[in-house]
């Protein structure tokens, strides 16, 4: 018998949703056939089985829209003949389990308390003091670790972990910070060991001028709680700066407008051809195509161009794999296939992790320039802005041109200006001629 | 022993007659369905035994009362209780003597004097005593019988109440079944002398050994023994030799400590083969005639078994009804004044003790029923001068000085409850309570509720209780938490003079048990208290001091140390709200959760241990209900959990000063 657990799809990952089984109760299940949909943080994923056998849903499992702890068990898989378990374990069950395995871990009490404040699992930390104790380093050097993201390391694996400082509030405290539409998590309290009291949300408002703006407070969606996490992230932990430019893209609508007459409407989009200059042009300066590391600067050798998407869910960033060996032609299915993905929400995690370079297009909405926010833990995005007709001065003469605007935000850590200014000149120079790369 | 039949005629032997072949019929068919699966839990019959409850029966009317003991089909049937309201109980159903919630072994059936079965042996010869005790105080010539059985005499109870019952001069017959079996122990194993009625006699009372299936031998003892405590000879004890020819209980097993020749011995002694045959003997009645009762009976109890399978079981909803008499909730009832304001406007000053003593000559003089015992409490005018004066006006039955033998005045009092009076059970110190956990559990606590409320419950138990005057470990227990974990009780924790006398007035009023713990080191204490009479219904806690930073709540003297806190921290700028619950059974936790609401702190002090004790309770009912209103996490400040010690120094350090309530307040403050 085989039991069937709630896999962890990001390192992060502590819960998700139960999407569906893909597989009845009772049906064969083969090694490698899908079993279930699982919601993670960003996406929902099918969930491959590892095992085979006949598979038996208990009744208490969970149901489409639960959500279900990593861990979980969820059904088992049976060996032909064999008799179902007849105890199930429950959901709550598993949750005091979880709690007990934290609450094995050889740690007193202030310990336990500094791991709660430092955002760090008691369970993942390897003790290192007598019998295996867990140690006042071994939470700060994990804490470290979360931090600056070093756990994650290699091209494919570019989720990072932030640290989550989780501040201790009386229960009445959160209740007035809800009623008066106060943001408590950025408070330090005055009660013990920092807990935040009815006075601090009291204080605080005091602080904004007492006053209460009128307004509802939104549940906030996971993705909408992760997106706030990275941007947050982002431009807490990099030295953003962003370089705008003009570039003349005459060449660049000249050449769609071929594409289009040939292709007859599947012609190549903007952002394609973008994505495809962009990823001629990183070897030029591939610190552009790297990522900051603790222990050095991490150059990418993939470039993998990740082109944010507008979603009713919120923003998505999926990403185009190895774009350098790509065709133009294959930069643009791949990206309408993402696209659907997209629309459809089949995108899985493995889609949105990855990149090395982002591209965000905001010229369908007559932005000219903006500050794009790094995509972590990357070094660089493109903001790219609308294509205009302008009057132009080309050979002491004013002619109508398609001007485009550019926004580059790249990490100061990384890569100083005058190197990224040549790069992003560069890139102008082949989007201004852009037939040669872009044979389609 | 044939002159005997000659003195009944026929028709009260045929009455004997069917009535025993009641009772066998009867108990033939729980036997079989007990084996069917009809009777859900234990069932004890009475084969054997029949002559016994039909002979002491036959003398009683409706108005005298029968207390009985877990084999008590028989005397349930012989007191009139009809077959199908004993069958349906067995079978579980609504219409059942006890409406489904005793079965075997607590039938009820008050109306005719079927005053109740106990699954615990002794506390029936208690609570007859108690029966008996009425009837004198409410002049009546009612008696009071108390069948047991041989398992029973060995037990403190007889002995508590054989004394009772002779030094009181009780109406009561105290019938022992001696069928050589308690459970299974035998009792030539049990007991020092053979024989239970010659016992009488050390006791001052008469006694008697007989025949236990000779119906008509017990039906002339018996018949003196009623004649005689209803003229106001008193009590009787009668000791009937018998032997129950069915295992302790259906489908248990038989042979392990008795042998199948004795049983088959005893079968051949069958006493209504023994009437049956006299009767025909002496040529009362033909067998035909005796036949056509037998088949008569037959017929009854196939309609009775028809009739019990046909009921309906009793809704689930109402599994927690009746546990009260009056369902007193802890809502505010209309009408109740806050109780600051009329403290306030009281202009008399009186002290604690002086406050209940006034409430309780004002019930005794409008109530002839309320009676007080106690050791102490008569012409003396009790310890704590609970009683002073109420001796001379109102006699020694009224003011009734007991022997040392708290078991045995508690279960009295529950018997005298139960029929009629309103017993004051004064104990003096309250650890003596202890002594008669039992009756308070397992009688006073449960009798409304197996009985749905048919039977009342109006008894008041009071005693000192708390910490103080080097009185070590005998004399200064706190025991609220732990009776306050029973359902059927009231525990009340009065603080103020105003508060006591409002609250023994109720109790003196209420139909529920309620237990009046009064704190010694408060018993002097003065306060303002109306002369009128008033009362405080149960479950409304008193708003003692309004604040905003932090509650307290207090107990008993725990009260007045939050007060002279609270002033100390007022001085510091803190402003201290302070809830005295009043009653701690039941609680008030709607006007603690208000206040938490406010202050968002809250401090729990009591006197009393910590684990499992109203503190706690407190603090779990705030947690849960008034989790979003606590802005830190809800402290307890209570006794230290040990045996109070003797020494003052010792003794200063178990118990919560008012500096220790300060110190916690600024803590709670800090968190």
């Amino acid at each position: 018998m085989t039991e069937i657990v709630v896999p962890r799809l990001g390192w992060s990952m502590d819960e998700g949703t139960f999407g569906e089984w893909l597989k009845k109760d009772g049906e064969w299940v083969k090694s490698g056939d899908m079993l279930f949909v699982l919601e993670g943080e960003k996406a929902a994923q099918e969930i491959e089985s590892f095992d085979e056998g006949v598979l038996h849903i208990p009744s208490g499992a969970p149901k489409p829209g639960d959500t279900v702890l990593v861990g979980q068990l969820l059904a088992f898989l049976l060996e032909k003949g064999e008799t179902p378990p007849t105890e199930v374990v429950h959901q709550e069950q598993q949750v005091a389990e979880e709690k007990q395995d934290e609450a094995s871990a050889l740690a007193g009490p202030a310990l336990r308390r500094l791991a709660r404040e430092l955002g760090v699992q008691l369970s993942d930390v390897k003790g290192t003091g007598p019998k295996g104790r867990v140690t006042e380093a071994d939470i700060r050097n994990s804490a470290t670790k979360c931090a600056t993201g070093s756990a994650s390391v290699g091209p494919t694996s570019t989720t990072t972990h932030f640290p989550k400082k989780r501040t201790a509030i009386t229960p009445r405290a959160r209740r007035i910070a809800r009623e008066l539409g106060v943001d408590s998590s950025q408070l330090s309290g005055t009660g013990r060991n920092g807990r935040v009291r009815e006075r601090d949300i009291r204080a605080a408002l005091q602080r904004n001028g007492n006053k209460i703006t009128a307004g509802r407070l939104l549940e906030v969606p996971k993705i909408r709680r992760t997106i706030a996490t990275r941007m947050l992230a982002s431009v807490q932990q990099t030295a953003p700066v962003t370089l705008t430019t003009k570039v003349d893209a005459t060449g660049l609508v000249q050449l769609r407008n071929e594409f289009k007459t040939a292709s007859e409407g599947s012609a190549p989009s903007y952002n394609d051809m973008l994505v495809k200059l962009v990823a001629e042009a990183l070897p030029q300066c591939n610190l552009l195509n790297a990522c900051w590391r603790d222990d050095g600067i991490y150059v990418y050798d993939q470039v993998n161009i990740a082109v944010a998407v507008d979603t009713p869910i919120g923003l998505l960033a999926p990403v185009i794999n190895n774009v350098q060996y790509l065709s133009l032609r294959e930069v643009a299915d791949k990206s309408r296939e993402l696209v659907e993905q997209v629309r459809n929400r089949k995108l899985t995690d493995d889609q949105l992790i990855g990149g090395t370079f982002t591209i965000s297009n905001l010229g369908m909405y007559d932005i000219d320039h903006f500050t794009p926010i790094i995509n972590l833990p990357q070094t660089a995005i493109l903001g790219v802005g609308r294509i205009v007709r302008e009057p132009a001065v080309v050979d002491d003469e004013i002619v109508p041109r398609d001007m485009m605007g550019l926004s580059l935000t790249f990490d100061h850590r990384v890569v100083d200006g005058a190197p990224a200014a040549k790069w992003l000149q560069q890139l102008s120079r082949m989007i201004e001629s852009p037939s040669s790369w872009l044979s389609n | 022993m044939a002159t005997v039949t000659t003195e009944l005629n026929k028709e009260t032997l045929l009455g004997l007659y069917r009535k025993m072949q009641i009772i066998r019929q009867c108990e033939e068919q729980l036997a079989k369905s007990h084996q069917r699966g009809l009777v859900h839990g234990a069932c004890h019959t009475y084969v054997g035994e029949e002559a016994i409850a039909t002979g002491v029966c036959a003398h009683l009317r409706q108005e005298d009362v029968v207390f009985s003991t877990h084999r008590g089909h028989g005397h349930a049937l012989a007191k009139g209780l009809h077959p199908q309201e004993l069958i349906a109980e067995l079978y579980g159903r609504e219409t059942g003597c006890s409406q489904g919630r005793g079965g075997s072994m607590h039938l009820f059936k008050p109306e005719i004097g079927m005053m109740g079965t106990s699954g615990i042996v002794g506390p029936c010869i208690l609570q007859a005593c108690g029966g008996g005790y009425s009837f004198k105080i409410m002049k009546t010539d009612n008696v009071a019988i108390a069948f047991f059985g041989d398992g029973a005499v060995n037990n403190g109870a007889f002995h508590e109440g054989m004394n009772m019952a002779s030094i009181w001069n009780l109406p009561v017959l105290l019938v022992c079944e001696n069928n050589q079996f308690a459970t299974e122990v035998a009792f030539n194993y049990s007991s020092g002398i053979p024989d239970v009625g010659r016992r009488a006699e050390n006791y001052g009372i008469p006694g008697f050994e007989v025949d236990g299936n000779d119906v008509l031998e017990i039906h002339r003892i018996a018949g003196e023994a009623v004649e005689r405590a209803r003229s106001g000879g008193g009590a009787t004890l009668i000791e009937c030799k018998t032997y129950r020819t069915r295992a302790h209980a259906e489908g248990m097993g038989d042979f392990t400590y008795r042998t199948r020749k004795d049983v088959e011995e005893w079968k051949t002694r069958c006493p209504i083969q023994r009437l049956a045959d006299r009767i025909v003997e002496d040529g009362a009645a033909s067998e035909d005639e005796l036949q056509g009762t037998a088949d008569e009976v037959k017929q009854l109890i196939a309609e009775s078994h028809k009739f019990a399978e046909a009921s309906d079981y009793p809704s689930g909803e109402s599994a927690a009804t009746h546990v009260y008499f009056e369902n007193e909730s802890p809502q505010r009832k209309q009408g109740n004044e806050p109780s600051l304001a009329l403290q306030a406007s009281g202009n008399r000053e009186t002290t604690y003790v002086a406050a209940t003593l006034e409430a309780l000559d004002h019930e005794m003089a409008r109530n002839d029923n309320i009676f007080v015992m106690g050791e102490g409490i008569g012409a003396r005018g009790g310890n704590f001068t609970t009683t002073l004066g109420l001796y001379d006006k109102y006699g020694a039955d009224r003011l009734c000085d007991t022997p040392i033998c708290e078991r045995g005045f508690v279960g009295l009092g529950c018997g005298a409850a139960m029929t009629g009076a309103r017993p004051v059970i004064d104990f003096m110190f309250i650890d003596f309570i202890n002594d008669a956990f039992g009756e308070m559990i397992n009688q006073i606590a449960k009798m409304q509720y197996m009985s749905s409320s048919r039977l009342k419950m109006p008894i008041l138990l009071r005693g000192c209780v708390g910490i103080g005057h080097s009185a070590a470990t005998h004399h200064s227990g706190s025991y609220h938490s732990v009776y306050s974990h029973i359902p059927g009780l009231r525990v009340i924790m009065p603080s103020t003079p105003y508060d006591a006398k409002g609250l023994i007035t109720h109790a003196l009023r209420c139909n529920d048990p309620v237990l009046m713990l009064e704190h010694r080191e408060l018993m002097s204490i003065k306060g303002p208290v109306p002369e009128e009479s008033y009362e405080i219904p149960f479950g409304q806690a008193s708003v003692v001091r309004e604040g905003t930073d932090a509650t307290i709540v207090a107990l008993a003297l725990m009260r007045h140390h939050a007060e002279k806190a609270a002033e100390m921290l007022a001085a510091e700028g803190v402003s201290i709200e302070i809830i005295d619950p009043r009653t701690v059974s039941p609680l008030d936790t709607e006007t603690i959760l208000q206040s938490v609401a406010k202050t968002g702190r809250l401090l729990v002090i009591d006197e009393a241990f910590g684990p499992c004790s109203v503190a706690s309770e407190i603090a779990a009912q705030v947690a849960d209900a008034g989790f979003d209103d606590l802005d830190a996490p809800i402290k307890r400040l209570n006794g230290v959990f040990t045996p109070t010690p003797y020494s003052p120094t010792l003794e200063k350090a178990i118990v919560p000063q008012v500096e220790d309530v300060v110190h916690a307040i600024r803590a709670l403050l800090n968190e």
